[in-house]
């Protein structure tokens, strides 16, 4: 008895001295992985809103429910861009649950007018080689410069005027589609989304540092 | 030979996590799409590997033999989770490539396998030694297989082209069959060779196919 009570003493302090361990490296880390991953969201924002913008589109966001941009309705966070007190464009992300595998995740940005600026692909898990293109290739710039009447929404096979790969169809019509809707919620609701006010609790909270 | 140089020897090539002992297959055929992806893998294990031998033979006296295994395992998912956290921080876009994959070092058997076979059983400059060569075997084993299936699957090496743009890339090299058949055919070639080099040396190496 007296051993099984000293054998668990002993994982307790080796539990206890890595514990203490992670949690020194954690607080030498929280802050720079904050800021590295605030400096990236910055970064993904320059690259699809409009030029121009000098504000922070980081701290001036509202959050949305939509089901065109999310699936189910989840939330979307809508990033802003202004120049003073011109409103220049929104860039947020949606969601195309029908990729080739799994969901394929995209930041756009429209500018004011619905005019897409820029699309850019987060995150997917399509096949390397075939649907992989839609981030190896600049087939994503097809995008660019395009509103809901300039162009047919929609592949070649689908009568569309978006190119699709050889031996991958279903990849780029998962993003035009979801791209079309993005634009289309982002047209209904141009007014009311530059309108609202940031939140302000969880501007207060990534402030902090 | 000295210990030292045996240690190492051993850990590169004699007793190869990968090639001989077959150990670590789960992150093997997982990253190594490309040569790069190897590379990053291979040095992140290599890190973990040099910390926890150090670190259980430090404490395998205090340790009891029936607490050993999750005493260890603590040990490894702490460095784990630090190189994590550390990578997040300071080199967030090696971090953006294995980042899925970090977490996968805990569960590499072959980090588990050195901690028992050798860090429990020597003193700690030996077992660093030991992690370090194990480590850098795995990493060996890594780019040899990346660097295959990236040439035949996408006609690139370290991104740079060299196929040339008539080649035309067979894609099935940098899915996950891909992983199997290119790694049997390095096996086969490297027992090969061992084969062929112990008719030489007429008396063969013991430590082959000798799990730990």
């Amino acid at each position: 008895m007296s051993d099984l009570f000293r054998m668990g003493l002993i994982l307790m302090v080796v539990g206890a001295v890595a514990t203490a361990m992670l949690a020194g490296t954690d607080a030498v880390t929280s802050g720079p992985i904050a800021e590295a991953k605030r400096q990236e969201l910055l970064k993904a924002l320059r690259q699809v809103l409009p030029e121009g913008f000098d504000n922070e589109p980081d701290r001036d966001f509202i959050v949305v429910n939509d089901k065109r941009l999310e699936k189910q309705g989840a939330p979307t966070t809508i990033y802003r861009g202004r120049k003073g007190a011109t409103n220049l464009g929104a860039a947020y992300t949606v969601v195309a649950p029908d990729g080739y595998s799994g969901d394929i995740t995209i930041m756009m940005g429209v500018a004011t007018g619905g005019t897409i600026t820029s699309i850019q692909v987060l995150s997917h898990k399509e096949t390397p080689g075939l649907g992989d293109k839609i981030v190896t290739t600049r087939w994503p710039d097809a995008f660019k410069g395009k509103t809901l009447n300039n162009i047919k929404w929609g592949v070649k096979k689908d009568s569309g005027d978006f190119d699709q790969f050889a031996g991958a169809t279903i990849t780029p019509r998962a993003i035009v589609g979801a791209v079309k809707r993005g634009l289309e919620y982002f047209v209904e609701n141009e007014k009311t989304l530059f309108a609202q006010a940031a939140p302000v609790e969880k501007v207060a909270k990534e402030v902090k540092p | 030979m000295s210990e030292t140089g045996t240690i190492i020897k051993n850990g590169l090539w004699d007793n190869n996590v990968i090639f001989v002992q077959l150990l670590g297959m789960c992150p093997l055929l997982g990253v190594s799409t490309n040569a790069i992806n190897g590379i990053g893998m291979g040095l992140a294990t290599t890190f973990v590997l040099v910390g926890s031998n150090i670190v259980v033979s430090w404490i395998r006296n205090f340790i009891p033999n029936d607490i050993r295994i999750p005493a260890y395992v603590i040990v490894i998912a702490s460095f784990v989770t630090m190189i994590d956290l550390l990578m997040n921080a300071f080199f967030i876009d090696l971090h953006h490539v294995l980042g899925i994959f970090i977490p996968l070092i805990v569960v590499n058997c072959a980090i588990l396998g050195r901690a028992e076979a050798f860090a429990c059983k020597n003193n700690a400059l030996a077992s660093a030694y030991d992690g370090l060569a194990t480590g850098l075997g795995f990493t060996l084993a890594l780019v040899i297989l990346g660097s295959v299936r990236e040439l035949l699957g996408s006609g690139k090496w370290f991104d740079m082209d060299v196929m040339g743009s008539s080649y035309h890339p067979a894609i099935g090299f940098i899915l996950p069959p891909g992983a199997f058949i290119v790694l049997g055919f390095i096996l086969m070639t490297v027992r090969w060779f061992n084969l062929k080099r112990a008719k030489q040396q007429v008396s063969p190496p013991s430590s082959h196919c000798a799990l730990p």
